[in-house]
């Protein structure tokens, strides 16, 4: 169902503001050390038994290489937002609010998904959102958040899309 | 989706105590704030190579009842899903069936 090119349209400026949370995104991962605690981190790689000793031992498996594939996938998803993420340094320059295409074949949209997701695990855990009732999409502290969400939908849309 | 490293188990089920043997282990999907349903729905579908149907009843049982066994079977297999379910920022626990 995933074996086809993804066309993904946005402005230059929504591609360079991209480029810029998924970097930070890298940074966190790369400065992470393990056990320093950061409950951002925790968030993906999360405690998979109730037992605490058998929640370490698979932590300890697992921890570094899915940290790694977060690395990954971010860098991936950087690639291929290079051209797209071009602008302009004139602030007023029609050339911001051009819309791009990129082009997603499907390793790499899966790369762009777990991402858009592990970001938002982020944003949720530093804006505090622990229960549906921690979201108001009213409120503009929940922007970006709510706009990668808009993102991951549409990518997942068009993945699940079969006709 | 590709492969997952393996843990290494195998040094590690000589040392672990199991007091029921005989009670299937699971793995468990938990609901959360942050993940979209659609995108739940489509890596139940991705990884497990559910319909869509299928994928979404599971999804919704995640959603409305708190959580949901997506697999059954041996600690090792169980494991290495709840891996996978990680990789794309679901949560996800492993346990014996409860009595």
């Amino acid at each position: 169902m995933t074996d086809r090119v993804i066309v993904m349209e946005l402005a230059r400026l929504e591609a360079a503001h991209l480029v810029g949370i998924v970097g930070q995104f890298l940074e966190l991962l790369s400065d992470a050390a393990p056990d320093d605690g950061d409950p951002a981190i925790g968030r993906l790689v999360p405690p998979a038994y109730t037992d605490e000793r058998d929640a370490r031992e698979f932590r300890d498996l697992t921890e570094t290489h899915l940290l790694e594939r977060r690395r990954t996938d971010a860098g991936v998803v950087l690639a291929s937002l290079a051209d797209a993420a071009e602008i302009p340094d004139e602030p007023d320059d029609p050339a911001l609010m051009e819309s791009v295409e990129v082009r997603l074949d499907p390793e790499v949209a899966q790369a762009w998904l777990r991402t858009l997701a592990a970001v938002r695990l982020v944003l949720a855990t530093r804006l505090g959102i622990t229960g549906p009732e921690d979201h108001d999409p009213d409120n503009p502290r929940f922007g970006i958040y709510d706009w990668l969400g808009y993102r991951l939908d549409g990518l997942v849309s068009a993945l699940d899309d079969e006709a | 989706m590709s492969a997952l490293a393996t843990p290494s188990i195998e040094r590690e089920s000589e040392l672990r105590e199991n007091p029921h043997p005989d009670r299937p282990w699971q793995t468990v999907v938990w609901d959360d704030p942050v993940n979209l349903m659609s995108y739940v729905t489509h890596v139940f579908r991705e990884y497990f190579g559910l319909s869509r149907a299928e994928a979404e009843r599971l999804m919704l049982a995640v959603h409305n009842e708190g959580h949901a066994v997506v697999a059954v079977g041996a600690r090792e297999q169980m494991e290495l899903h709840a891996q996978a379910m990680h990789d794309y920022g679901l949560w996800a626990t492993v346990r014996q069936e409860p009595q």
